[in-house]
């Protein structure tokens, strides 16, 4: 108990609030690995609060002290947290199947903890510098609402699904639920703070909200990030600048703005956001990089129809499994290899919520195979000896139809080949029109395929 | 509804009134009514359910708070009395104010009914022992509520919601007076105190007079502004006492755990539920099972949709509050499902088919494979990518082998990839209902590749092309609908042949297109 008091004090003299943060931290560092069980152990329920209240509000061995009501604020914080850890202990040795049960009461407990925090802030007994608890506190609470809700989906079964009859993912959810709402508050809390900005809580914001689109999206409700964009939109003239907060919330949270943009198919946008990630993103972050590229690489086939070079995805085996088939598959435009590949990485492209963007990869893989017959037939014979060559712009239907039916089961129908064709000039992936009378396609002489070359 | 509500003579079936539907009684002042604002007088300790109650000798009535006129009491009754108050008669578990309240009762309601002298006291359970059987009663009930009482988390807190809800109503009913008109007495009733005392007292005892049972002052829950009953009190005297009979009892005996139905009506019309379901008007599953057979026979016949979709809305509600989920259920449903579908009323199939998915999940039979593949068409209507790909996460390969979900993940891809030579092929080949559902699209899907072709194709093609390609019946349709959407000026006749002017066609098909993807009416409900 001792030692997570005089960190206390050390920390609070320092103004050090990461530090501060640590001696709230539900874990065990690696340090000292006995950490939590100590300090539940130092003390009991029935002296704790007493115990606490000296240490930091009556020790005059030290030079220390807080006025008597933020004081009391700590001392309910750091009882709700030893009531945490004595939780934690307990969920630590509990079977399987009162694993629910016990996480939570940790829940609980945090949420507790959570709200004296909170109104420790409000009765402005806080200063900003101390905001790291907040992340601590809140990173915290959604891993508790997770183990809690893992807790459910294996004991209570047919019990909880009965009883819905409205939301089933809801009851699945529904401490996860109850942390997104307590995170709402801790963003309020820091989006609603009239202190000026040296010393405001807005500087965790960014924080708080990575917490909250990470929460979202677990959930399935990624539509209510939305609410966050534009509350942080309509406070934007009151904000510090995007570049003063610090790199990693901004990189996370550049990286969930444009999967959010992602996922409404707003590609454009999508791709700026990430790139800004990718750039900001630490060379060694690995993980998050590869995250990143996810998406931003389903991005790119779209906007600019171009494809991630070997050197780009060496460091990444997961996304080379992921990408690599796909992408030789468009670039020699071999349709049922891009099916085929589609359909063994469905499971995880699905997961990944980008298979109805790489499917749209077809159609580039599509207008490569198409290419390659616009080129293999060559050049019309020259009326004039020294004139440039032109290449044969009017190709037969039928020479287009036999490339498609290459390696496919059966021959593709003169109409489908047509429609396909007709697809591709309407999305400008191909220049010409389709005289259907002649069986002829007659395609443009400057620029058949734009931004191919040909 | 707003009359039930509002009418000062809306007073809920008495207990034991079975398949009354609505709440629009003419009745007088009725005894067995004003029992309960005996009941709530007292510190509930049990009371749920007395229209379960098994009947009892007598009908017990309200005592009146007022001093009676001396009676003579008859012998059997003085024996009845001695006898609930003997120490060797006394249930350890029934605390005595509640056996006194219960023996007060039912020697007043003797008394009121002029019965004092008929009723055979001699043989009449003590009052103890009545109360004994009614636990039992209950107990009974509650070993009926399915095995998940707990979970019925509303249960243990109905009764007291139950009162909320009454007391609300009650509220409210003065609140709407309130602010629909200002009576020139209630002013002078709120500013001159005095008076006020007095009418009080003068409304006491005309109460009194008229055996009105306890006044609602007395009792504890109510929570209500002094000047809210006086103006109560004021409103009885004008209407002659029955407004506080309404008032008490304005909604059922509160109930705990899922409802057990009791109504034996195969036909119930809809009712939205405002407070808590009453088993008198909830239908048991085996009622429901032959109203779900005598709807099918009314479908076949008389085809008439918003009879149909009314009735099959209450049986629905009936199972949730109820909560019988079993293959019964997932079979309303999906015969709700499949009507909404061919009516088009996308606003009731979506709700059935959220609820069929909880469903499906308890693997509880039916027919999921037929409706997951509804639900994938409905999401390419609705346009919902993100439902889409959950979809597509929660299938199973060998679902996407079945037939039906196939064609569904099919038409998809086939849409995705602005393949509507394939789409159209599909449409005209699509397995049981789901042809309902792209009707829904087919118009935009039409429009879509009407443009792509203008766009592609030049100078011309014949119309029987566009006929084929995009599923029409006839040329006729086909013209028809390039008619519709002012595409008159394209189609030419060519030797013998209409011929549709692509090239000509601009941006007409486009712009309809981008309008019809725009107003994608998801309710849809009619």
């Amino acid at each position: 108990m001792d030692q997570v008091f005089d960190e206390f004090k050390d920390a609070y003299e320092r103004g050090d609030g990461y530090g501060l943060a640590m001696t709230l931290s539900p874990i065990n560092p690696p340090s000292q690995p006995d950490r939590l069980y100590t300090f539940f152990r130092s003390t009991n329920a029935a002296s704790a609060i007493q115990d606490f209240k000296y240490r930091i509000l009556y020790d005059n061995s030290t030079s220390f002290k807080l006025s008597r009501d933020e004081g009391n604020c700590w001392v309910d914080i750091y009882f709700a947290y030893w009531k945490t850890v004595g939780e934690i202990l307990s969920a630590g040795n509990a079977t399987k199947a009162n694993s629910k049960a016990a996480w939570t009461k940790v829940y609980e407990a945090w949420k507790e903890l959570t709200n004296h925090l909170v109104r420790g802030y409000n009765s402005g007994y806080f200063e900003a510098w101390t905001v790291p608890c907040l992340y601590v506190v809140g990173k915290y609470i959604r891993i508790f609402a997770i183990k809690a809700d893992e807790g459910a989906v294996n004991n209570t079964g047919s019990a909880t699904s009965f009883q819905d009859d409205l939301n089933p993912e809801a009851e699945q959810n529904e401490t996860l639920e109850d942390a997104a709402r307590q995170l709402n508050r801790l963003f309020q809390l820091c989006l609603g703070d009239r202190a000026p900005l040296e010393e405001s809580r807005k500087w965790g914001i960014y924080n708080i909200i990575n917490l909250l689109f990470k929460t979202y999206f677990k959930l399935n409700s990624v539509s209510l990030s939305k609410n966050i964009l534009n509350a942080i939109q309509v406070y934007r003239g009151d904000m510090p600048s995007f570049d003063a907060f610090p790199m990693a919330h901004r990189v996370t949270y550049k990286y969930y703005v444009g999967v959010i943009y992602f996922l409404e198919e707003e590609y454009a946008e999508a791709e700026k956001h990430l790139t800004e990630a990718w750039q900001l993103c630490h060379k060694d972050a690995t993980r998050n990089r590869e995250l990143i590229l996810t998406y931003l690489i389903p991005c790119h086939l779209i906007t600019t129809h171009t494809l991630p070079t070997a050197s780009l995805l060496a460091p990444y085996p997961r996304l080379q499994n992921l990408f690599l088939p796909l992408s030789r598959c468009i670039k020699r435009g071999d349709l049922p290899g891009f099916d085929a590949a589609l359909v063994a990485g469905e499971e995880e492209f699905v997961k990944r919520r980008i298979y109805l963007t790489l499917e749209r990869g077809r159609d580039i893989a599509l207008r490569n195979l198409l290419r390659k017959v616009f080129i293999a037939g060559g050049f019309e014979e020259p009326k004039e000896p020294n004139a440039p060559r032109v290449r044969r712009t009017r190709i037969p239907v039928a020479e287009f139809g036999a490339a498609l039916s290459m390696g496919a089961k059966e021959t593709m129908d003169t109409d489908e080949v047509e429609c396909l064709l007709a697809n591709m000039i309407y999305k400008n992936l191909m220049k010409g029109y389709i005289a259907r009378d002649r069986g002829m396609v007659v395609l443009s002489k400057a620029g058949a395929f734009p931004g191919t070359g040909v | 509804m707003f009359n039930a509500m509002a009418s000062p003579w809306a007073i809920p079936p008495p207990p034991g009134t079975q398949g009354q539907y609505g709440y629009q009684q003419s009745v007088p002042a009725y005894h067995p009514v004003q029992v309960r604002q005996t009941f709530n007088q007292q510190p509930l300790s049990y009371a749920p359910m007395t229209t379960q109650q098994a009947p009892q000798a007598p009908q017990p009535a309200a005592e009146a708070p007022s001093q009676r006129k001396k009676i003579e009491w008859p012998q059997p009754v003085r024996n009845y009395v001695q006898r609930s108050f003997d120490p060797s008669n006394l249930i350890a578990d029934i605390p005595r104010p509640e056996m006194e309240a219960r023996l007060k009762q039912t020697i007043s309601a003797a008394t009121d009914s002029n019965s004092l002298h008929t009723i055979d006291w001699d043989n009449l359970p003590l009052p103890q022992v009545m109360i004994q059987q009614e636990r039992a009663q209950n107990a009974l009930l509650w070993r009926q509520e399915s095995v998940d009482l707990h979970l019925a988390g509303s249960g243990s807190v109905n009764s007291a919601r139950d009162m909320t809800s009454r007391k609300r109503k009650s509220q409210d009913v003065g609140r709407d007076e309130d602010s629909s008109s200002t009576p020139p007495w209630r002013t002078t009733n709120n500013r001159n105190g005095f008076e006020d005392r007095v009418t009080f007292q003068a409304t006491n005892e005309r109460l009194d007079r008229r055996q009105q049972p306890s006044s609602p002052d007395d009792s504890p829950q109510r929570n209500i502004s002094k000047f809210q009953k006086n103006l109560e009190k004021r409103q009885r005297r004008f209407d002659g006492g029955y407004k506080s009979s309404y008032q008490a009892s304005a909604s059922p005996e509160p109930t705990s755990g899922p409802v057990v139905g009791t109504c034996q009506n195969l036909e119930k019309k809809y009712f939205r539920l405002t407070s808590a379901p009453i088993p008198s008007q909830v239908r048991p599953e085996p009622i429901l099972r032959q109203t779900l057979e005598l709807l099918k026979k009314k479908w076949k016949k008389e085809g008439n949709y918003s009879y149909i979709c009314d009735q099959f809305k209450s049986m629905r509600q009936d199972l949730t509050v109820q909560r019988i989920k079993n293959e019964f259920t997932v079979t309303v449903y999906e015969i709700h499902a499949r009507i909404a579908l061919e009516k088009g009323d996308l606003g009731e199939y979506n709700q059935c088919q959220t609820q069929l998915r909880a469903l499906y999940a308890q693997n509880l039979g039916g027919n999921p494979v037929e409706f997951k593949a509804y639900r994938i068409l409905y999401f390419i209507h609705t346009c919902n990518r993100t439902a889409l790909n959950d979809v597509m996460a929660d299938l199973t390969p060998a679902e996407k082998e079945e037939k039906a979900i196939k064609h569904a993940l099919d038409v998809r891809s086939s849409l995705a990839l602005g393949n509507y030579h394939r789409f159209f092929r599909l449409y005209l080949d699509t397995p049981n209902m789901g042809a309902y559902l792209m009707d829904m699209f087919i118009v935009r899907e039409r429009l879509a590749a009407l443009s792509n072709i203008c766009k592609a194709y030049k100078p011309d093609v014949k119309l029987r092309f566009i006929t084929e390609e995009l599923g029409f019946e006839s040329d006729g349709d086909a013209a028809q609908f390039i008619f519709d959407h002012n595409g008159q000026d394209l189609l030419v006749e060519q030797s013998d042949e209409l011929r549709l002017l692509t090239g000509k066609a601009g941006s007409i098909f486009d712009s309809a297109k981008k309008d019809a993807f725009s107003t994608v009416d998801i309710k849809g409900q009619i």
